[in-house]
């Protein structure tokens, strides 16, 4: 892996993720869907276990997504377009 | 490594696989490995009227790289242990 | 900066990541959708943290975040606004 060195304390974009374990994560994914959950674990791949997790599946022409709800779920990192705390 | 590892905890409990071309799997987890490809016994799919082509396959071979999701138990998943590793996991890497 | 540092920061792509930490960039992905935020940090990977991003679908903005991780593999390019 080659590195971008900050001058001041050494932060990589992973950090964010790992300082929201056990907290609500929305997570934007490829194919216009969106998974929100409490994050139980993750990777360097952004493969995820998300726990009390809704997924939302935006299609085209539909104002309102339809919404699935899972009770704990493995989620593909290589899915992943980016993830966000819910402020709560 | 540790989703391989999670896995493995998972190993001959009831999981349902979902694939990104939209076909659900439901079976038994009977192995994994680090591509997290994984094999499954006693399947079913989910989505059957759908997807009939798979009625009479009773175990299948799923390339990891195809799988969008797995749903599994919360009862076989401890998350305590499961936080602490990645934080553990974290480490390992950000030490690369 | 000496010299040598300037002549870096202009050859070498990833000295232009480290300095433009804290800036205000624009991310925009392969999808087409644009990110536009405070640069928070970023990896080898490219994977990136905004503070205050906004998502710019066309020309609206679609939403906005607090901090938002987005995966490298997605990244078409980031530009220092």
């Amino acid at each position: 892996m080659s590195t971008v060195r900050t001058e001041q304390q050494q932060q990589e974009p992973l950090d964010l993720i790992r300082f929201q374990l056990d907290e609500f994560v929305l997570v934007k994914l490829r194919g216009a869907r969106e998974m929100k959950g409490r994050l139980q674990g993750y990777d360097s791949h952004c493969n995820m276990v998300l726990s009390e997790a809704q997924e939302f599946i935006y299609s085209e022409g539909d104002e309102e997504p339809t919404v699935k709800k899972t009770e704990m779920v493995f989620v593909r990192g290589d899915s992943v377009i980016l993830i966000s705390p819910i402020a709560e | 490594m540790l989703f391989f590892s999670f896995f493995k905890t998972l190993v001959d409990q009831e999981v349902t696989v979902e694939l990104k071309n939209d076909i659900e799997i439901k079976g038994t987890l009977k192995s994994v490995d680090q591509y997290l490809n994984l094999k499954l016994d006693n399947i079913s799919c989910v989505n059957e009227s759908k997807y009939p082509h798979l009625q009479s396959v009773k175990n299948l071979f799923i390339r990891g790289s195809t799988v969008r999701y797995v749903h599994m138990s919360p009862n076989s998943v401890d998350c305590t242990l499961l936080q602490d590793a990645s934080r553990r996991e974290a480490m390992v890497q950000s030490a690369k | 900066m000496s010299e040598a540092e300037i002549e870096s920061s202009k050859t070498n792509p990833s000295t232009f990541l480290s300095d433009i930490i804290g800036s205000s960039v624009t991310v925009k992905l392969h999808n087409g959708v644009e990110y536009s935020g405070n640069l928070q940090s970023i990896d080898g990977y490219m994977n990136i943290v905004l503070d205050e991003g906004k998502e710019v679908v066309g020309n609206t903005i679609s939403r906005t975040y607090g901090d938002v991780f987005i995966r490298g593999n997605n990244v078409l390019y980031i530009s220092e606004a």
